[in-house]
């Protein structure tokens, strides 16, 4: 989940922070409706979601799953991420996608929508700068066949300022760290290119890493490859604990009766380390974890799986499981009050179900 | 008014089972579900009847365009030339059929893009391959060395452009000519190309067997609901992957009231005419597949007309292109003509849905194939 997880002390005092600033307005302008779910709640997310008619958007909801708003979307989007300074909050288009919008949670300004440049295309996740003036997206080079984080001038209508290697291919998912001075960019290792849609065409010979690149300067910070006999293991997705420790998940496109290694961590100058996951467990994700997010105020680390209907909660501390639970076609997962609120293709957000199809992250907008 | 938990959501509420949580005011429709035991025939029938007979006569046709090509060296004369290029129109047609299966052996070790490199936007392909003829590259002269080069010098692209290209007028006159060589150099590496993916095919215990018998053991598929999937992706990416890569960069169809002006050198095989006949094999392919495979049988009762719209939609494709018979770039300037691109067009978007969302629903993909196809 490439977003920027505020203070644990937000969550729970989010309904007050919001309803006291900007919310208050906003609440005012809403549905009866949608007003009283929103009064009740203690934070507020935002995915992207397919409607029944086959069109697109991308919705805020309470924790329960309520729909608070709809803003319609030129096409799929996919990750999503929020800037508790600026509160922007950014939907990327799905790989190999050519928009990202821009949109305050409240409302309060018109949704900004920038397109990809000549011979780029976004793959679907992005972060803000810890300051909020700075969005960072991760993006295809095609024709050099590598990756790029384009760079995006939060202050000046997100005109794009520059870009930098990723320093790998088929860059993912990307998150900053707590510190603000470092991105770390998930390689998936996985070469496409527009002319073939959405075909992987090196599964082969894959790449994936995860990169850590200094802000500043885009320079290589360190990169972690995987080991030869995980090389088919993408790295896909990535969230950061309290303690700034860098947690990732990976799909495997190797044979699919393997049971490699879902999930891991490691910290800056540190090798990385595999969850050692219990087979049942590793099982039920399918070899496929779709999304993960951290709680950093309980330690814990959720990952969910479309392809095995299940969502699974890790004690980061312990590596143990904690929690598995069935949810078909699970799709995001964020931090909740306690643990971990998770979405899903069939509609579902924490006890709600909508008719719509949740896409496969959201991002918890909790200061409004 | 549904019942709220806000106050107590812990982590045991925010997993709440479905069973007991609440419905927004818009119910879900209820899902249909995929014919588990209908899955392993369907597999069979898809592998015996579909995939293993068109590398087998991709194999065949590729023998015979490399022999007649090698003639056409030895013996070069108009009537040798017509063999080869009667042979390379044949390889295009059984290629179109089975390039729609885009998984397994051919996607390993580059032999899809060693057999064809298209699109070649930035002529990036074309240009190696008139460098090979312009410096008389002997290395180009043998598949063993040629395999070395770049995909884009080893394939169908490469070969019609031999045949059909610049300069092709010498090749019924010139003995051994390294025009001609090279042309069988490649006609060579198809002929293995071919060979390679009818022999992964056919080994008993390889893909063939994955592909029959999904289970907690398989390679590929540990279930039913995989298998079913995968075998409609070749469906959906197959439909996607020519309207986007082989219909729409030729002509894109009225855009804002206005005919696209189209561009016929963009098109794949124009060169040789196979333009259209290939695209009527690749639609063909993906009707035989369909029903070859008895994909229906995936489908709960209920479901006979999304069975009976997608081949009623591809059908009429096929017919349409059948009858467009001028070359491309005439037929995109022709009323007649071009309505039936447009007609194409409309007809490859609406069959789409219809795999997409409508069978893959029926198949228990909630939101269609394309939304669960990861990332």
């Amino acid at each position: 989940m490439a977003y920027q997880t505020i203070s644990t002390g937000q969550i729970l005092t989010g309904r007050r922070t919001f309803l006291t600033m900007a919310g208050a307005a906003w609440a005012a302008t809403l549905a009866p409706q949608a007003a009283f779910a929103l009064s009740r709640t203690d934070a507020i997310y935002a995915s992207a979601f397919m409607a029944p008619d086959g069109s697109y958007g991308v919705a805020t909801l309470t924790e329960a799953g309520e729909i608070i708003e709809r803003v319609p979307l030129p096409a799929r989007a996919h990750g999503m991420t929020w800037s508790p300074v600026t509160n922007r909050a950014v939907a990327f288009a799905r790989r190999p996608g050519t928009y990202a919008m821009i949109f305050a949670p409240d409302d309060s300004i018109e949704p900004i929508v920038i397109t990809s440049v000549e011979g780029r295309h976004f793959y679907g996740h992005g972060c803000f700068s810890a300051d909020g003036r700075v969005l960072y997206a991760t993006e295809n080079d095609f024709t050099g066949n590598r990756g790029m984080i384009g760079v995006y001038d939060g202050t000046d209508g997100f005109a794009r300022i520059g870009e930098f290697p990723s320093y790998g291919i088929g860059p993912h998912d990307m998150t900053l760290s707590t510190d603000g001075h470092m991105l770390v960019v998930a390689n998936g290792g996985i070469e496409t290119h527009p002319d073939f849609g959405r075909t992987k065409l090196n599964l082969d010979h894959m790449e994936p890493s995860l990169a850590l690149i200094d802000t500043a300067t885009g320079a290589l910070i360190e990169r972690h490859a995987m080991p030869d006999h995980l090389r088919q293991l993408s790295t896909r997705h990535v969230d950061i604990d309290a303690t700034g420790k860098i947690w990732f998940a990976c799909q495997y496109e190797g044979a699919r009766n393997d049971l490699p290694p879902l999930a891991g961590s490691f910290s800056r100058g540190e090798d990385i380390r595999f969850l050692d996951l219990p087979e049942e467990t590793t099982l039920a994700l399918a070899n496929y974890v779709g999304a993960i997010a951290v709680n950093r105020r309980d330690g814990l680390v959720g990952l969910t799986s479309p392809k095995g209907g299940a969502a699974v909660t890790v004690d980061a501390r312990t590596g143990r499981v904690v929690r598995r639970i069935s949810l078909a076609d699970a799709a995001g997962i964020a931090p909740a009050a306690d643990g971990f609120v998770a979405s899903s293709y069939t509609g579902t957000f924490g006890e709600t179900r909508s008719r719509v199809a949740w896409d496969q992250h959201m991002v918890r907008v909790g200061k409004l | 008014m549904r019942h709220r938990h806000i106050l107590l959501l812990g982590l045991s509420l925010a997993f709440l089972p479905l069973s007991v949580m609440a419905e927004d005011e818009e119910a879900a429709a209820p899902r249909a579900g995929l014919e588990q035991e209908a899955v392993a025939g369907v597999m069979q029938k898809a592998v015996d009847d579909f995939v293993r007979p068109g590398y087998r006569d991709l194999l065949e046709g590729t023998e015979t365009l490399a022999e007649a090509a090698h003639m056409l060296c030895v013996k070069p004369s108009d009537e040798t030339l017509g063999d080869v290029q009667m042979s390379f129109d044949e390889v295009v047609q059984q290629w179109s059929t089975i390039e729609i299966v885009r998984v397994g052996p051919v996607i390993e070790g580059n032999r899809f893009e060693r057999f064809l490199f298209f699109p070649d936007r930035k002529s990036t392909g074309l240009k190696q391959v008139q460098r090979i003829l312009a410096t008389n590259d002997e290395t180009a002269t043998s598949a063993e060395t040629l395999e070395g080069k770049s995909v884009a010098a080893q394939g169908l692209g490469a070969l019609e452009y031999v045949l059909y290209g610049t300069g092709a007028e010498v090749l019924p006159t010139e003995k051994n000519g390294f025009r001609c060589r090279y042309g069988a150099a490649i006609a060579d590496n198809l002929k293995a190309v071919a060979g390679e993916l009818h022999a992964e095919w056919e080994k008993r215990d390889g893909i063939q067997s994955a592909w029959k018998s999904p289970g907690p053991n398989n390679p590929i598929y540990r279930d039913g609901k995989e298998a079913a999937t995968e075998l409609l992706g070749i469906l959906v990416h197959g439909v996607e992957a020519i309207r986007d890569q082989r219909l729409r960069p030729f002509y894109a169809g009225i855009i804002k009231g206005v005919p696209d002006k189209g561009h016929p050198k963009m098109a794949i095989y124009w060169r040789s005419g196979n333009t259209m006949p290939a695209l009527s094999a690749n639609f063909t392919a993906l009707q035989t597949l369909f029903n070859t495979a008895d994909m229906k049988a995936l489908l709960p009762d209920g479901n006979a007309d999304v069975v009976t719209a997608v081949n009623y939609l591809l059908q009429a494709i096929v017919d349409d292109l059948d009858e467009i018979d001028l070359p491309v770039e005439e037929a995109i300037t022709n009323d007649e003509q071009r309505g039936r691109l447009n007609r194409i067009l409309q007809n490859t978007n609406d069959v789409l849905q219809r795999l997409n969302l409508d069978f893959g629903a029926a198949i228990g993909l909630s939101s269609g194939f394309s939304f669960a196809d990861g990332d």
